[in-house]
């Protein structure tokens, strides 16, 4: 019975199936034109979005590179050690003897009261920002020489340019956190796992970096208002080099020819004016603020309110009559008159002026008479040394160095880089620590100074990244 | 490639043009074939018309009940007052039926007038059909698992959100709100977290267009507030709901392939019914406040740990020196003995919403249709006029043709969202500000700044921040039976999501002694974002039964574009900041982001279901998915999955059990996938910023080239047993899953040496969640007046990770543990305060002495959920019904700890900071005093909240929802009045110690506590 049934079943199912083929001819040219209709894979691949470029097109074009390296001079204006906000300027004026902090920021706080953590932000914040624009540097000399578009000048220009941010950037990370990576590659695979070397062959690896870049950018005219390295600023970072590896001949010899080809302002109200003939490179500001983060941060404007103000340990060191404490200094007082306090003002169009007449100037001319000084001392030029520092001395309305001897001479312009260049992308402290000065000069007003403090520790997180960066540095 | 695709776009449009004709080319078939034949027989016999009404055992009438010539197969549909009219003749059979209603068969006997009582019908299961997206399913014949949850259930609840009205009532469904401000936020997890990029968002497809459910938020605007985070899911209406299905497994979400790895969920808005036209009106007004506050210290306690604080550091004698006064002004310039509750101050308010919806619905058996429109206004519980407005429109409308088989919905949602906020939420100054610190308003009024002491936060308010979006999802459907068995789908679908929104930043919200003028200072931000998608789905459903098989073959085809763009501007200086909101009176204008993405989609997809007897059930769905988010030849996956369901009730020896009425027995296993990863991530690419360095603009390195991108992919496996007992009154379902995802697509983090934060790239990583669902529903007693149901729901589900390479090398040592749920945090072993220093101590796990981030955060703590689920209960008698629902959850969250571990600091805190050591010797739960200036604390302080004791127990038993309804008994039987009562987390029961256990972020607003009385009015 059950059998019957299901016969019948299934002779159901094929008569209703051979009723229905002949509709399914039909049906199957529907079918076919289903499939012909959806078999393009193209259909599947968008349009580039406009704000995103493929990278080489970018290497294309000259003005996309001109594009990708105003990236660089912007961030570095506004992030990082060379910005006037959080930078070495500010920050390392705190961590010196040059700066108080008076501001609620703990992570600043962390830095004036030398109990730095390797969580620190700020620490991280640097570090993470240089190598980001060492990366973005390395890709346009990557790009910039795999490209067939490019003309030569504009070639040796990028790469000229690239190279001394490479430098730079190297030259400040070593000296803040010691034995670093040198980053040459784009290759993240490499980058991610990379071992630091020793501070001796980062450094080589700069002044390497900065001699390519002073050879490619020396046909590259130096023009305008120096908004981007040139010549002048790789021979200047490359005669800071030869300072600090005290290799005198050289610091002399670029210093001098830097010399050579600028002038000092002679106004020492004019010194930080966007139209200083002694800056060599300068950080233009964008709209907001139209001048410089370096006065924002650092002007004391109210009582409360204040962030930095100058120690007295500085403001002690000026000689009497130098016109650099009336005109480079300001002081404020409290409603009740309290409290004064006295802060670097340098820089001094705030956020208020709505004209730009100040830009944050990197490297400017007076500092490499200050290390021709220095290099001449060494190279026992005694005379020369005097020329040059009285160049700067006589600007602030002093009277020539009695110095003589090379090691009064040397304390004489040690003393005059303190009182010429503070409150300055960090040459207090780098001074400090060059000199082997810090320990006699930090442990008194630092009660938590401790030798170890001559570098910061590696963010906390990049070490957990990549375990290749172990160990840690010392004390931290 | 911009032709090419042109000519594609052509060619879709010529495609769906074709669909829409093809109905009219198929006349040659034989008209016999679907219509039967003997309603012409019967045409010469002579019709007598039959009145009569339809009503269920206690009386009340049934609207919608079809009413059946058995002979003629003509029928009818009652009015909403149960009433029908219908030509039959003297000797025929009706054959009455309704949803939920055992069905009657009544001959007419020469009767004129028939007055029908029907039985509900407690095997529901036939009743209940389930949508599945591409298909419907019956519940009974379901081989996937769908929960389904629907308007009856929605309705209840005064909720903004869909995902609100579905917390705690699915099984396998974890929804967490964000934010108790008005447009914000919910996280939804379904089955757990899958990817380990933290990515849980679901496919939403709202009748059926899928719905994009990213914030196109800007963090430049709305960062503050909401968190960034503005769900879109707002525009639908939860009221305009019929119901929410969501799929879970492999069988339910493979036919959505790469996009069903995190499940789907499908949103079916209500449709007009047949019958009388009818007008509904609701009107509510909901009162909403935050339900718990912090116990925080008052002034005499926090001016007493300030104190001690400032002394133990070192510093006690500068208290007393007025030069000093600037740097700790709350201990020293500000009023000693003022105190102000700035919970209530500042979140203590009311929020009020009122809402209104008319809807007006009707057809007939061709055509019906529903328009509903909805205003609402909602204001928050902070200081000031904030507030939330949604208008929103809905209609649907359903034609098919006499024949039936030309079927036609159209359905339209329009939602006009404006959201006015404060720029930032009020909670953390709410927690955080001092108990003693000054006046909000100085005496005249203006804003208090108390000589530059503080930042007053009421300067917010002067900080606009509004958001206004537009919502537009339409979809139309168009079916036509080529043949009896085979139909011819399309359904075409647009939707535009846009968003505009903008914050202030007026110098009169600053300290005026800053010297900020407009000129200098004042801002606005804004950012104009809209999403345009559409969607062509053609598909091809032939079904045949015979008398003991039934098959049905579904193919269908997939063509999906989705075009984004953003735009943020920031205008800064202007003349005065009466001018603030137009951009063209801003000195200076930037261009923040500008910024467009195209998504591409394209897919096919096909289910085979076969069914022998009733009784077993093979269920092949598959899926081929390319997308535009990978790299050349990685554009394509093939996605699929096998169910199977066992009807063993069905077996001869089941059959006449009387207790057992209905068993299943049910498996899945397939594959999904997931591209949610966002646009353009495989290219290498630079980005243009919209900024500038000296006019010249500038192009940042985004994106390192990684062409191997390619798809996440995500096995599933279930087996479920459903099982109903004393005629289905009493009905179980249990499942148990396995999902495995592998192949993951992560941010792999890289040292910043690289240039980049991370990288996105698949990942030899497998997660695993598994889970137990328990489902129960029953009808505890059902009288003539009086009727009581229970629902329980329960999951247990379990999180592993599995599988991932080189894990202790990796970035993810310290957040991942292989064996460990996704959800681990890594902490410091807390061993109390050391009764010598007073300073927390911790476990140094690798005795190297010192405490460290890297090695002595070895202390595991998982706050996944360890089970979650809800209790409801309806009963109901006569006019009068009540409902509660209760939610449960048992799991782990940070406590107060996380953000105040430390006695002293400046800010308030709760008052267990007063059990603090003082001296040599004590024993107390919470480290010494510290104005934050000494060395040692501050680590030990982020430590501690860092660790363990942050930790606590935060399961919870929440009252979630009440709803009294009452129905007003009228004279007039096709007047319906309803007057309710609803309550949205009325109580919690929690050990927890913070302010919400669902919610431990100190900075944004805890869901609030709100109650609904409504009025509604049918006719």
């Amino acid at each position: 019975m059950k059998h019957k049934q299901s016969r019948i079943y299934l002779k159901k199912f094929v008569s209703d199936f051979s009723l229905y083929r002949i509709r399914m001819i039909k049906l199957r040219s529907l079918f076919f034109l289903v499939i012909g209709m959806t078999s393009c894979s193209d259909f599947v691949e968008a349009e580039p979005p406009k704000n995103l470029l493929i990278s080489e097109t970018v290497f294309n074009d000259p003005a996309t590179v001109e594009s990708a390296l105003a990236n660089i001079y912007y961030n570095m204006r506004e992030q990082g050690m060379i910005s006037g906000r959080f930078g070495l300027t500010t920050l390392m004026g705190i961590y010196s003897d040059e700066l108080d902090y008076y501001g609620f920021d703990v992570n600043s706080a962390e830095l004036y009261n030398h109990n730095v953590v390797a969580l620190n932000p700020i620490i991280l914040g640097w570090w993470s920002n240089a190598y980001n624009l060492i990366y973005a540097a390395n890709d346009i000399i990557v790009g910039v020489e795999n490209s067939n578009s490019l003309n030569t000048v504009d070639k040796e220009r990028f790469k000229g340019q690239a190279l001394f941010v490479r430098a730079f950037m190297h030259s400040l990370l070593s000296n803040i956190y010691g034995d670093i990576p040198y980053i040459t590659s784009t290759n993240y695979l490499e980058n991610n796992s990379v071992e630091r070397l020793p501070v001796s062959i980062v450094t080589g690896n700069i002044i390497s970096d900065l001699t390519k870049s002073v050879t490619l950018l020396e046909n590259t005219a130096i023009i305008g208002e120096r908004l981007t390295p040139n010549l002048s600023a790789s021979k200047a970072l490359l005669a800071r080099m030869y300072l600090y590896t005290e290799n005198w001949e050289l610091a002399e010899m670029i210093s001098s020819d830097l010399i050579n080809r600028h002038t000092l302002e002679s106004d020492i109200n004019g010194v930080f004016l966007k139209e200083s003939p002694e800056t060599l490179w300068q950080l233009k500001p964008g709209d907001s603020p139209r001048n410089t983060h370096e006065a924002n941060e650092l002007i004391i404007q109210v009582i409360p309110g204040q962030q930095f103000a100058l120690s007295n340990v500085l403001l002690d060191a000026f000689e009497p009559g130098d016109l650099r404490l009336n005109n480079w200094t300001g002081s404020t007082t409290s409603t009740d008159g309290t409290i004064t306090l006295h802060f670097a003002d340098k820089f001094k169009a705030t956020f208020a002026e709505t004209e730009s007449l100040e830009y944050s100037i990197i490297f400017r001319l007076s500092e490499q008479y200050l290390i021709r000084a220095e290099a001449r001392v060494k190279l026992g030029n005694i005379s020369g040394a005097q020329q040059d520092l009285n160049a700067i001395r006589n600007r602030a309305g002093l009277t020539n160095t009695t110095a003589n001897l090379m090691n009064d001479l040397l304390k004489a312009i040690h003393q005059e880089r303190r009182v010429e260049l503070f409150a300055e992308q960090g040459h207090r402290w780098f001074d400090l620590k060059r000199t082997g000065n810090a320990n006699d000069v930090l442990s008194p007003i630092k009660p938590n100074w401790k030798e170890t403090h001559m570098l910061l520790p590696i963010p906390e997180s990049e070490l957990e990244i990549n375990p290749n960066l172990l160990p840690q540095n010392l004390g931290y | 490639m911009k032709n090419n695709y042109i000519s594609q776009g052509r060619r879709v449009l010529f495609f769906t043009f074709c669909l829409i004709l093809s109905p009219f080319f198929t006349d040659a078939l034989n008209p016999t074939d679907v219509l039967p034949t003997h309603v012409l027989n019967h045409a010469h016999v002579q019709q007598s018309e039959i009145h009569g009404t339809i009503s269920d055992a206690s009386g009340v009438p049934l609207a919608g009940a079809h009413i059946m010539v058995k002979t003629t197969k003509q029928g009818v549909v009652s009015d909403f007052d149960g009433s029908f009219t219908i030509k039959a003749q003297s000797n025929d059979v009706l054959i009455v039926s309704a949803l939920g209603f055992v069905t009657e068969t009544i001959s007419v006997n020469n009767q004129s007038e028939i007055n029908i009582q029907l039985e509900v019908d407690f095997t529901q299961l036939d009743a209940v059909t389930l949508n599945a997206g591409y298909y419907s399913v019956k519940e009974k014949e379901r081989t996937g698992s769908i929960a389904k949850i629907s308007a009856k259930t929605i309705e209840k609840q005064p909720v903004n959100n869909p995902l609100a009205a579905m917390q705690g009532h699915l099984t396998g469904v974890n929804i967490v709100q964000t934010t108790g401000v008005p447009g914000g936020g919910y996280n939804i997890e379904i089955r757990g977290k899958n990817f380990i990029n933290g990515n849980t968002e679901p496919l939403y497809i709202v009748d059926g267009v899928p719905f994009g459910p990213e914030s196109l938020g800007s963090i430049d605007v709305s960062g503050q507030i909401n968190g960034g985070n503005i769900s879109p899911l707002n525009a639908i209406n939860p009221n305009n709901i019929a119901s929410i299905e969501v799929l879970k497994d492999a069988d339910a979400t493979a036919i959505y392939g790469s996009r069903g790895a995190n499940g789907v969920i499908l949103i079916t808005t209500k449709k007009g019914k047949a019958g009388k036209t009818q007008f509904k009106a609701n009107m509510s007004s909901t009162l909403g406040r935050v339900s718990n506050f912090l116990e925080l210290m008052n002034t005499e306690q926090y001016l007493e740990l300030r104190r001690e604080g400032v002394t133990n550091d070192g510093f006690g004698p500068f208290l007393d020196n007025p030069g000093f006064d600037f740097f700790w002004p709350d201990i020293k310039s500000w009023d000693n003995n003022r105190y102000t509750d700035w919970q209530k101050e500042l979140i203590g308010g009311t929020a009020y919403r009122n809402n209104v919806q008319l809807s007006v619905s009707g057809g007939s058996a061709q055509t019906q249709f529903l328009i509903s429109g909805a205003y609402q206004k909602e204001t928050t519980v902070f200081p000031g006029d904030s507030n939330y407005k949604k208008a929103s429109v809905h209609s649907n409308i359903n034609h098919q043709s006499s024949d039936n088989r030309f079927k036609v919905n159209l359905s339209t949602i329009y939602t006009d969202e404006k959201n006015q906020l404060p720029r930032t939420d009020f909670t953390l100054a709410a927690y955080t500000l001092e108990p003693n610190a000054p006046a909000l308003y100085d005496d005249e009024g203006n804003i208090n700044w108390e000589n530059n002491t503080w930042k007053n936060p009421l300067a917010a308010l002067e900080e606009a921040y509004q958001v206004k979006i537009n919502t537009l999802i339409s979809n139309a459907r168009m079916s036509y039976m080529v043949l009896p068995n085979l139909e011819f789908k399309t359904s075409l679908g647009y939707n535009t999501y846009s968003l505009e929104s903008y914050r202030t930043l007026p110098s009169s919200a600053r300290n005026p002694r800053f010297g900020f003028t407009p000129e200098n200072y004042s801002s606005i931000s804004t950012n104009n974002s809209k999403r345009q998608s559409w969607i062509v789905e053609p598909q091809l459903n032939w079904n045949k039964n015979w008398s003991k098989a039934k098959l049905n073959i579904l193919l269908g085809t997939t063509f999906q574009q989705e075009n984004t763009q953003q735009l943020v501007q920031k205008g800064t200086g202007f003349p005065n900041n009466g001018l603030i909101q137009n951009l063209s009176a801003a000195k200076t204008l930037e261009v923040r982001q500008d910024a467009d993405s195209q998504y591409n989609y394209q897919a096919y997809f096909g289910r085979f279901n076969f069914s022998w007897n009733d009784k077993y059930i093979i269920n092949l769905t598959g899926r081929r998915d390319g997308s535009s988010r990978f790299g050349p030849g990685k554009q394509f996956g093939n996605f699929g999955a096998v169910g199977f369901a066992w009807l063993f009730s069905e077996e001869g020896i089941f059959r006449e059990s009387s207790i057992l009425s209905f068993g299943k027995l049910r498996g899945s296993f397939g594959t999904t996938g997931s591209d949610n990863i966002g646009d353009y991530k495989f290219l290498d690419t630079y980005s243009v910023t919209g900024l500038d360095y000296n006019g010249t603009s500038i192009i940042a390195p985004t994106g390192i080239f990684n062409p191997l991108f390619g798809w996440e992919a995500n096995q599933k496996l279930e087996a479920a047993l459903a099982l109903g007992f004393f005629n289905d009154r009493l009905l179980l379902n249990t499942s148990w899953y396995q999902n495995r995802s592998s192949n993951q697509l992560i941010g792999i983090p890289l040292a910043a040496t690289t240039g980049f934060n991370s990288l996105t790239g698949n990942f030899d990583a497998t997660v695993e969640n598994t889970g137990f669902e328990v489902d129960l529903q029953t009808i505890n007693l059902q009288g003539k007046h009086f009727k009581w149901t229970t629902t329980f729901n329960i999951t247990v589900p379990k999180n592993r990770l599995v599988k991932f390479g080189d894990l202790e090398n990796s970035t993810f040592a310290n957040r991942l543990e292989i064996g460990k749920p996704l959800t681990i945090v890594k902490l410091y072993n807390a061993l109390g305060v050391d009764s010598e220093t007073g300073i927390y101590q911790f476990e140094d796990y690798n005795n190297d002495g010192a405490i460290s981030r890297t090695d002595d955060r070895q202390w595991v703590e998982d706050f996944e959920p360890k089970f979650y689920g809800g209790l409801g209960n309806v009963l109901s008698y006569k006019n009068v019904s009540f409902d509660f629902f209760f939610q449960f959850k048992k799991q782990s969250a940070f406590n107060n700890l996380r953000w105040r571990a430390t006695p002293g600091f400046r800010g308030n805190g709760p008052v267990s900071l007063l059990d603090r050591w003082q001296q040599e010797g004590d024993t107390n739960l919470v480290q010494l005093a510290s104005g934050g200036l000494s060395p040692s604390v501050g680590p030990s302080d982020l430590n501690q909240s860092d660790s363990n004791a942050a930790v606590s127990d935060a399961s919870f038993i929440r009252l979630r929802n009440i709803s009294l309804n009452y129905r007003i008994p009228t004279i007039n039987n096709s007047l319906d009045i309803n007057v309710y009562l609803q309550g949205q987390n009325v109580l919690t029961i929690t050990n927890y110690d913070g302010a919400d256990p669902e919610q431990s972020f100190k900075n944004a607003l805890p869901p609030l506590q709100q109650f609904t009385l409504g009025l509604q009015i049918g006719f």
